[in-house]
């Protein structure tokens, strides 16, 4: 899908911030560039649209060369959402969104109800929002019009660069769930920045982490937090390595195997969490409701259950890995 | 009153004559420096050479350090020596025009340069072309600021127009120099008042204008600063 080939970026004052990056993006999944400031993750997402431009190497979308393309054409197939900053601040939630297919030249009526479509998707009313302006919202708000916006032209591909980075720390979680909701829903590809270790495990189908512009290692959030390539990323993952083990421990996982037939059960009593939530949120929820089983849900279904024990014996694994090589 | 109404009936026709002249004036001035200033500024913006942008800053600065009245006399005096009319419309736009320059310049450098280089960056990122990143973000966002350098610009241009008088371009000042010459009050405020009420209400008219003009969601944050610039 995109494709990284030996990548470098070197800026004109000799900084090199990207160095030999080789990527493969693949379709529909969700690759987030983790890193600490200046490890050249937003530099690499910006050359994929070009906003800037290689030294050597190359990427492809598509199979396609994007040095080749008219960079005008291609960022309009491109998605593109940063923090809420990034909404214009003169134009109204609606003209915003309209952004790209205004540039598209859509016609007036497929350009409206595709605004209402898209704020209906993020969650907010279009008869209430539709006229408002950035300075209107609320942080939160503002930042499920950004993702709209990006969405606006229905493009394969979608960079994101800390979209969720200026919001508090609830407001943060809400959106990053209703992210996961709608993104299973859409399947874009999708490139997402994040210096956050617990936002890059908990978005990313696979992270990519960078640093002084050098690829560390790909792998998924669990890979990556099991068996760490190089000291780098087990400083990394540093202190937080017993939670985030918790937390790339999807309910999907423990329930994956238990789940065999093609009907599902059918419960709607008792307390319920989506198969992408984590082993910390049944633990939350165990605490909360008191209650001896949760089950995992997927859209209006049941598709398994998680017992209080299966957690204890998670936990005692996780205990006794970590003893293990120290 | 009754001086008022003796003072209309003498200089009722004078008084219209100059008003109408100082609009003239004010207003050619105005667009002829909106026309050069706001490209000009535009321009300076997306220039490389740093060294060109403040050279042409500091010439505009530089007119607006000298005195209107020794402008008007450098003007003449220039004028002269190629032999073009020094008495007259002319030489008065020129002045009017360079002096008006300044405050549109600066006001529409500035106001691009303070847009938040990010909200660029998104817009071109979003597939925006240069000139479409001009118009449809750069122009708006900074449109407060232009629009206050329009407004200083136009109450300078018709005070300074009061001394078009000398040069015998006509307007209000020319009932001044009258007063002035001859020890008569009512010619001085028959040309002062009107000139004064003039500045008044364009600053009024330009303020609404910008109301109209300046995008409403730019109007409800109030922490916007605009580009304050002290009078001569």
């Amino acid at each position: 899908m995109i494709i990284f080939e030996d990548v470098s970026k070197t800026f004109p004052n000799g900084f090199a911030a990207v160095k030999r990056l080789s990527l493969h993006v693949k379709e529909g999944e969700t690759l987030v560039l983790l890193g600490t400031s200046g490890s050249g993750k937003t530099t690499t997402m910006k050359m994929v649209n070009r906003l800037l431009d290689p030294t050597e190497g190359s990427i492809q979308i598509y199979g396609a060369d994007i040095m080749k393309q008219d960079p005008i054409a291609l960022r309009r197939k491109i998605g593109y959402a940063i923090q809420d900053i990034g909404l214009f601040p003169h134009m109204t939630v609606a003209e915003n969104i309209g952004v790209v297919p205004n540039l598209l030249s859509w016609s007036q009526d497929r350009i409206r109800s595709r605004i209402d479509e898209l704020l209906g998707i993020v969650g907010l009313s279009p008869e209430e929002y539709r006229d408002r302006y950035p300075s209107q919202l609320s942080g939160g708000q503002r930042q499920r019009i950004g993702v709209a916006r990006a969405l606006a032209a229905d493009p394969p591909v979608i960079l994101m660069d800390e979209p969720f980075g200026a919001l508090d720390p609830i407001t943060r979680e809400q959106l990053q769930n209703e992210f996961l909701d709608l993104e299973s829903e859409i399947k874009k590809t999708i490139l997402f920045v994040t210096h956050d270790i617990f936002e890059a495990v908990k978005m990313a189908d696979r992270i990519a982490l960078l640093h002084h512009g050098q690829l560390q290692q790909v792998a998924t959030p669990s890979e990556l937090v099991e068996s760490p390539a190089n000291a780098f990323v087990d400083d990394f993952l540093g202190r937080h390595r017993f939670q985030l083990s918790l937390l790339t421990k999807t309910l999907q996982s423990l329930v994956g195997d238990t789940w065999t037939g093609p009907h599902p059960f059918k419960d709607p009593t008792g307390p319920t969490l989506s198969p992408r939530a984590s082993v910390i949120d049944a633990l939350d929820l165990f605490k909360i409701t008191r209650s001896s089983r949760i089950g995992v849900r997927h859209r209006e279904k049941i598709i398994g259950y998680i017992e209080k024990p299966q957690l204890h014996d998670i936990i005692h694994e996780l205990l006794n890995d970590e003893r293990a090589p120290s | 009153m009754n001086l008022i109404s003796a003072c209309i009936d003498k200089l009722g026709q004078d008084i219209l004559q100059g008003t109408i002249q100082h609009i003239q004036l004010t207003f050619f001035a105005m667009g002829i420096a909106t026309l050069i200033a706001l490209p000009l500024g535009i321009y300076l913006t997306r220039c490389p050479w740093k060294g060109v942008v403040s050279a042409i800053m500091g010439i505009t600065s530089v007119i607006q350090t000298i005195p209107s009245l020794a402008l008007m006399a450098f003007i003449v005096l220039i004028f002269s020596v190629f032999s073009l009319p020094t008495i007259g419309t002319l030489p008065a736009l020129v002045a009017l025009v360079l002096y008006a320059l300044l405050p549109i310049l600066r006001n529409t450098y500035t106001g691009i340069s303070q847009v938040d280089p990010t909200v660029i960056e998104v817009a071109t990122g979003m597939g925006m072309k240069p000139l479409q990143v001009l118009f449809l973000v750069e122009l708006p966002l900074s449109l407060p600021v232009i629009m206050a350098g329009v407004q200083i610009s136009t109450v300078w241009t018709i005070g300074v127009a009061t001394l078009c008088g000398l040069i015998g371009a006509g307007g209000l000042g020319d009932l001044i120099i009258k007063g002035l010459r001859s020890f008569q009050m009512d010619y001085v405020l028959a040309g002062t008042v009107p000139a004064a009420a003039m500045a008044i209400l364009f600053d009024w008219i330009l303020g609404r204008i910008e109301t109209w003009l300046v995008p409403e969601g730019l109007r409800i944050d109030p922490s916007k600063t605009q580009e304050v610039t002290s009078c001569p």
